[in-house]
């Protein structure tokens, strides 16, 4: 589904992300970790589209996104870190403006609406502007915005900053569904927890680099081999690098 | 004091190091605007020596109708300083979101009123200064001044611009408190028309047309460069841009002592202006930014979305990704009260200007080249006013995508189709006000100047927009949300140079086939048509090139790393 090949970004003299290699398939849900600076988020706006990669491809369905950006961005759902909204637009407003960039349908984009304001409790401020909304209300209209066209991949970028426990938890449910439904996820966090809760496989990277890449059943077994504290192990393996 | 200059200090290493990064293309955009700024401040230095050798010595309107005019001018500049000023300090001082980082620190409030007050003058006024530098040394070098009454002129013109942003500022605090009592909506609207009729009231006691008519009379009696004091208004000889024009009178007519009276005048109501604008930013911004918060969060509270013409629901004849992009930029328009009001001052300035030249009569019959003369300027004030909609509202389009341009980045939309589907209807609008300005200013001339002007004009039009677009993509601050600083920033300043230069260089293109239609007129001579429409050609081919440049610019911004 998904193929990162020596993926490079380098900035100036400082290599954000050094030639990794990652293969995500249909209906994995990909924990992506790594501690701040890690190359995370720049790994994660090459696949969506907003950095351009300094070397290496990107494959979605065996197609390089970036010779093919339109048609592979139909395919692709983006959540980004900070759900940054356009402020005189009210949430509503913004899911038509979004439905209507992936060409569809107002009528689509209205029962689709609905399920979602149902599923992420966006009902009762979806009318008013986004200027108005707390961080938690603009990520469910952004995690919104991603589902509204069903895409077969998801890249979702730290999605539970700004959740109360209760969204956390709805989001947390929502992408086991979609996964379990055949969406690709490929989500990166900060929380273990989550990672542990909900992913199928994960990956780490550090300075750029991958440093480990397989099975939540394997990290479950190095966990255990770790005192049970999935946190220190992390500690120790992004330190060792 | 101490933490005044402290802030300040890193406000400034902050704005040096902005574009300070020794990149190939830093250097070659640097480059670029360095030469830019040198070709407006020569453009400008020899513009004012032609046009004060055509007002002076050709139609010989002499030195004080000359420096009335002048007074005219700065009135209009005054207010628009002004007025400007009240806008972009209402963003910074009660919206932004470095005001909430200074109020959650141990500064008192009427310290950051002062520096916001002094960031905001500086940072919108400093290509205005630039400005004034040259034409003042063009005015300078005319009248053979020394150095001295240079930097006397700068000492009297600064201060007018700073008279014009404390009182801005004032203006909002009152607004503010005012509003605070008599709801927002019943202040602004006195607002406006407060400033429409001290436009209309100034015009009307100093008619340019009635005070040209008055000293005429005098002319045959009198010297043209004599001092007619006595027919300017007695309020007028109250104004700021009045007591700057009679400084510069008197210096050039050698009376020192009135001169510095007059700048001696402009300097204390300056410094005047300016305390009681921190003496009542002293008492009141916290108590205004407070209030401001308030009437903000009471008026979105009350606030229903009405379901708009461009409402996103509906359906309509464009394609679904152009009808999102254009529904969503006119719904943040007409929701932006920065835009929408400064949009409908402009039309109104236009549409002030269009009622007063379509009543002119034909002027300077007999004199070709007086003719040629009226009739480019009345195209240059066409593009002038093209110009600043295009720098106003075409050159901040893109960088309003601000941060949520992720949204348009990672959707499936061409590149191309998303620049087409931005400025096809902003620019719809200006080339239908440039097409009616050009009518209105051209009828009279006759049928074959309008559809001459019609075409050039649009093709100017075309050209301007696509510079500001362009420049606006090269560029682009995703952060700023002002679109008033943003068309106030130093890459929107080089816009507005270049289409000065652009401007200039029509005008000189088309000087001599002008003058050619206009001799054949007078001595009724037939007039080869087709030769008058190869003028066109000059002006065509550089024109097509800088469309094409200016577009590929703004295409190869947005595909910049975000």
């Amino acid at each position: 589904m998904l193929e990162l090949l020596n993926l490079e970004k380098i900035f100036g003299n400082f290599t954000a992300v050094n030639r990794i290699n990652l293969k995500i398939n249909k209906g994995e849900l990909f924990g992506f970790l790594g501690p701040n600076g890690a190359g995370k988020t720049t790994t994660i706006k090459m696949i969506a589209g907003l950095l351009s990669p300094s070397f290496g491809n990107i494959h979605l369905d065996g197609i390089d996104i970036w010779l093919k950006p339109i048609e592979s961005k139909m395919k692709i759902g983006y959540i980004p870190d900070q759900p940054f909204l356009y402020d005189k637009l009210t949430g509503k407003e913004f899911l038509f403006f979004s439905g209507g960039l992936y060409n569809l349908s107002k009528e689509r984009i209205k029962n689709k609406i609905a399920e979602l304001s149902e599923q992420l409790k966006i009902g009762d401020w979806i009318d008013k502007r986004s200027e108005e909304y707390s961080q938690g209300m603009r990520q469910r209209i952004v995690i919104a915005s991603a589902f509204l066209h069903e895409p077969e991949l998801l890249i979702v970028d730290e999605p539970m900053i700004g959740l109360d426990p209760q969204s956390a938890f709805d989001v947390k449910k929502i992408l086991t569904e979609k996964a379990k439904n055949g969406t690709t996820i490929f989500m990166s966090t900060h929380s273990l927890n989550v990672v542990e809760e909900i992913c199928t496989h994960v990956g780490i990277i550090n300075k750029g680099n991958i440093i480990f890449n397989n099975t939540i059943e394997v990290l479950h077994n190095l966990k255990r081999e770790n005192n049970n504290n999935l946190e220190e192990f992390f500690i120790q393996l992004t330190n060792e690098e | 004091m101490k933490q005044i200059l402290h802030i300040l200090k890193f406000k400034i290493i902050a704005f040096l190091r902005f574009d300070t990064k020794f990149t190939f293309n830093s250097i070659i955009k640097s480059f670029g605007s360095s030469l830019i700024y040198i070709a407006f401040a020569a453009g400008g230095y020899f513009f004012v020596q032609r046009l004060f050798y055509f007002l002076l010595v050709e139609i010989k309107i002499g030195l004080f109708l000359l420096h009335e005019f002048i007074s005219m001018i700065l009135f209009i500049f005054f207010i628009s300083v002004n007025i400007g000023n009240i806008i972009v300090s209402y963003s910074t001082l009660y919206k932004s979101n470095e005001i909430n980082f200074f109020l959650t620190k141990p500064i008192l409030p009427a310290r950051i009123f002062a520096i916001k007050f002094l960031d905001n003058f500086f940072y919108s006024s400093s290509t205005l200064i630039m400005m004034l530098f040259s034409l003042l040394a063009g005015y300078v070098v005319y009248f053979k001044l020394s150095f001295e009454a240079f930097l006397l002129l700068v000492l009297g013109f600064v201060p007018l611009i700073f008279s014009a942003a404390s009182l801005g500022v004032i203006i909002l605090l009152l607004v503010i408190r005012l509003a605070s009592q008599y709801g927002i909506k019943k202040i602004i609207y006195g607002l406006i028309s407060l400033y429409f009729l001290i436009i209309v009231f100034f015009f009307n006691l100093n008619s340019p047309k009635m005070l040209v008519t008055t000293v005429l009379r005098y002319y045959p009696f009198v010297s043209k460069d004599f001092y007619l004091g006595d027919l300017i208004p007695p309020l007028i000889k109250f104004l700021p841009n009045n007591w700057f024009a009679q400084s510069a009178y008197w210096l050039v007519r050698g009376d020192i002592s009135f001169s510095l009276a007059y700048l001696f005048l402009q300097i204390v109501l300056s410094l005047f202006l300016f305390s009681v604008a921190i003496y009542l930013g002293h008492r009141w911004y916290f108590k205004t930014w407070l209030l401001n918060a308030k009437l903000s969060a009471d008026f979105v509270s009350r606030r229903k979305e009405n379901k708009s013409f461009f409402n996103l629901e509906n359906k309509s004849f464009l394609k679904l990704q152009s009808e999102s992009i254009v529904k969503r930029d006119l719904l943040m328009f007409i929701r932006e009260p920065s835009q929408y009001i400064h949009f409908f001052v402009l039309l109104f300035l236009i549409g002030v200007f269009i009622f007063s030249v379509a009543g002119i009569k034909f002027v300077g019959l007999g004199n070709y080249n007086l003719q040629t003369m009226i009739y480019l300027s009345l195209f240059l004030f066409n593009l002038l006013f093209i110009s600043t909609l295009s720098l106003r509202f075409i050159f901040p389009l893109i960088s309003l995508e601000g941060l949520a341009f992720w949204k348009m980045k990672s959707s499936p939309v061409q590149n191309n189709f998303f620049l087409k589907s931005k400025i096809v209807i902003f620019s719809s609008f200006i080339l239908l006000i440039a097409l009616s300005l050009s009518f209105f200013s051209n009828y009279k001339f006759g049928i074959v100047l309008t559809v001459f002007s019609a075409f050039i004009t649009l093709l100017a039009a075309m050209t301007i927009i696509s510079i500001n677009f362009g420049m606006g993509g090269l560029y682009t601050n995703f952060k700023e949300k002002n679109a008033i600083r943003l068309s106030s920033s130093q890459g929107a300043s080089l816009s507005f140079l270049i289409n000065i230069v652009y401007m200039l260089f029509i005008v000189i293109v088309l000087y001599k086939p002008l003058s050619g239609l206009f001799l054949s007129i007078m001595i009724k001579r037939p007039f080869d048509l087709i030769t008058f429409y190869w003028s066109l050609i000059p002006i065509a081919i550089p024109s097509f090139i800088l469309i094409i440049t200016f577009l590929k610019l703004a295409a190869n911004s947005i595909k910049k790393d975000f």
